[in-house]
C-alpha cells in the first residue's frame, strides 16, 4: 500500500464514514443526539452520502469519489438505553495520474457494521424544553471486504469496503431542546485497530449543532411539522496512520467542517439534507484534502 | 305539572348520558419539545388497555386521552407509559362532561 491510499483512508475515517457514530433520532444530521428512543420503538434512518476529494497537494491530481447509502436502525431498549446498528453500502472510485498515465480503480458493496449503545446519564424535563446528557460506546465490526482486488492488484485500504479491524469508540453528547430551537454538542474518541499491517490514526471529534425552527413561525394547536434551519460544526483531529509499524507522515491532521442544512420534522418522519464544507484543513504532508460531503435522507419511527 | 315532569325526565336522561360517557383524561408532559418525540408517547399510551384516541398539543405539552366505554386509566399507568417513552408526566386529571371544548 502506498502513502496516497493511506491518506485517503484517513479522509474516510475522519468523516465517520467507516464507522462514525450513526444517529437515529431527530437531532443533528452529522452526529449524535441525547434525545431518547421510546422503549419498544424502532427508528430507521436512511442516509445518502456523496463525498468528493480532489484538492491534491501531491501533484498527482488524485480524485476520490465516494457515494453511499447508510442504513441505521435504532431500538429503544428502555427509557434510557437505545441500541443502534449501522450498515453502509458504498461505491468508491479513485482516479489518479502518475507518469503520464491515468488510472481509475473502484469498488462497491457493503461496508463495516457499526454497533453501539447510548445511555441517558442526566435528564431534566421542563414544560416545552428538556436538557439531557448521554454517554455512548460502540464498535465497528469488520464485516466489509478488506481484500478486494482489481486487474492491477489488491486495492488500497481507501478503496476497500471494510477496514478489516475492530474499531472502538465512545463519547458524551448533550442536548438542550426547546420548542423554538435545539442545541447539541458531542465529544467522541475513536480507537482504530490494525489490520493488514495498517492502522488508521485514532481520532478525536468535537461536534456542535444548532437547529432553529423556521416554520411555523408561531405554534398553533396539535402537532405541526417543524422546518428547521441547521448549522453544524465538526472538528476532527486525527493522529497519523501507521503502516507496517512505521508512522505515515502524509496522514492525519485537523479538519473543521461548517455544515449548513435543512430538516423537516413531523411526528413520524424526518427529512433532511446537509452540506459539510471544510473551512480548515490542516493536514500532514500530502494528505488529500476534502472538497465537500453531502448527506441527505430520512428517518422514520415505528 | 307535565312541564316539570318532562324537565325531570330530561335531567335524568342527561345524567345517564354523563354516566355512560367514556372517560376523557387530560395529561401534561414535560420535556416534550419536538414533533418526532410525540409519536413514541402516543404509541405507548395507545397500547394501554381501553385507550380509544389520543390528541396531542405540542405547544402546551397536553395530551387528551379518550377511553373506550367502561374503561379507565390510573395515574400510575400513564406515568409509567410517559416515563418509558423517555419523558416526564407533570399532571393528569379526568375531564368532566362539558369541560372539554
Amino acid at each position: 500500500m502506498n502513502r496516497n491510499s493511506a491518506t485517503l483512508k484517513y479522509i474516510l475515517a475522519g468523516l465517520g464514514l467507516l464507522g462514525g457514530v450513526g444517529i437515529a433520532q431527530a437531532g443533528p444530521i452529522t452526529f449524535n443526539t441525547a434525545m431518547p428512543v421510546a422503549e419498544g420503538n424502532f427508528v430507521l434512518r436512511e442516509q445518502v452520502l456523496v463525498m468528493r476529494s480532489g484538492d491534491d497537494p501531491s501533484g498527482m491530481t488524485r480524485d476520490m469519489e465516494v457515494n453511499g447509502l447508510i442504513s441505521v436502525l435504532g431500538y429503544g431498549a428502555s427509557e434510557k438505553l437505545a441500541l443502534f446498528g449501522a450498515l453502509p453500502y458504498l461505491d468508491k472510485e479513485l482516479k489518479l495520474h502518475e507518469s503520464g498515465d491515468s488510472i481509475m480503480r473502484s469498488s462497491s458493496g457493503l461496508g463495516d457494521l457499526t454497533l453501539f449503545g447510548r445511555y441517558t446519564l442526566y435528564q431534566n424535563d421542563l414544560p416545552g424544553k428538556t436538557f439531557r446528557v448521554g454517554g455512548f460506546a460502540g464498535m465497528e465490526v469488520p464485516t466489509g471486504e478488506d481484500d478486494k482486488r482489481d486487474a492491477l492488484s489488491k486495492l488500497p485500504p481507501s478503496l476497500q469496503l471494510g477496514s478489516g479491524s475492530w474499531d472502538g469508540f465512545a463519547g458524551i453528547v448533550a442536548t438542550w431542546q426547546t420548542l423554538d430551537y435545539q442545541l447539541d454538542g458531542q465529544i467522541a474518541y475513536r480507537n482504530n485497530g490494525e489490520a493488514n499491517h495498517f492502522e488508521v490514526g485514532d481520532e478525536w471529534r468535537l461536534d456542535a449543532s444548532l437547529q432553529y425552527r423556521l416554520w411555523p413561525a408561531e405554534l398553533g394547536a396539535g402537532v405541526p411539522g417543524f422546518l428547521y434551519g441547521v448549522l453544524e460544526l465538526n472538528v476532527v483531529e486525527q493522529e497519523k496512520n501507521r503502516l507496517a509499524g512505521n508512522t505515515d507522515n502524509n496522514s492525519g491532521g485537523t479538519t473543521v467542517f461548517l455544515s449548513p442544512g435543512i430538516q423537516y420534522v413531523s411526528k413520524r418522519w424526518v427529512w433532511e439534507a446537509v452540506l459539510q464544507k471544510p473551512v480548515v484543513q490542516n493536514l500532514n504532508g500530502s494528505a488529500l484534502e476534502n472538497d465537500y460531503v453531502l448527506r441527505t435522507g430520512f428517518r422514520v419511527s415505528f | 305539572m307535565v312541564k316539570r315532569f318532562l324537565m325531570m325526565v330530561f335531567s335524568f336522561l342527561l345524567s345517564l348520558q354523563a354516566f355512560a360517557a367514556p372517560p376523557l383524561y387530560r395529561a401534561y408532559v414535560d420535556g416534550l419539545a419536538c414533533p418526532f418525540c410525540v409519536y413514541g408517547i402516543e404509541k405507548k399510551l395507545g397500547q394501554l388497555d381501553g385507550v380509544e384516541k389520543i390528541e396531542s398539543n405540542l405547544k402546551t405539552g397536553e395530551l387528551r386521552i379518550q377511553m373506550r366505554e367502561g374503561k379507565s386509566l390510573t395515574e400510575e399507568q400513564v406515568r409509567e407509559a410517559v416515563k418509558s417513552s423517555g419523558f416526564s408526566l407533570r399532571s393528569i386529571g379526568q375531564l368532566e362532561v362539558g369541560q372539554e371544548p
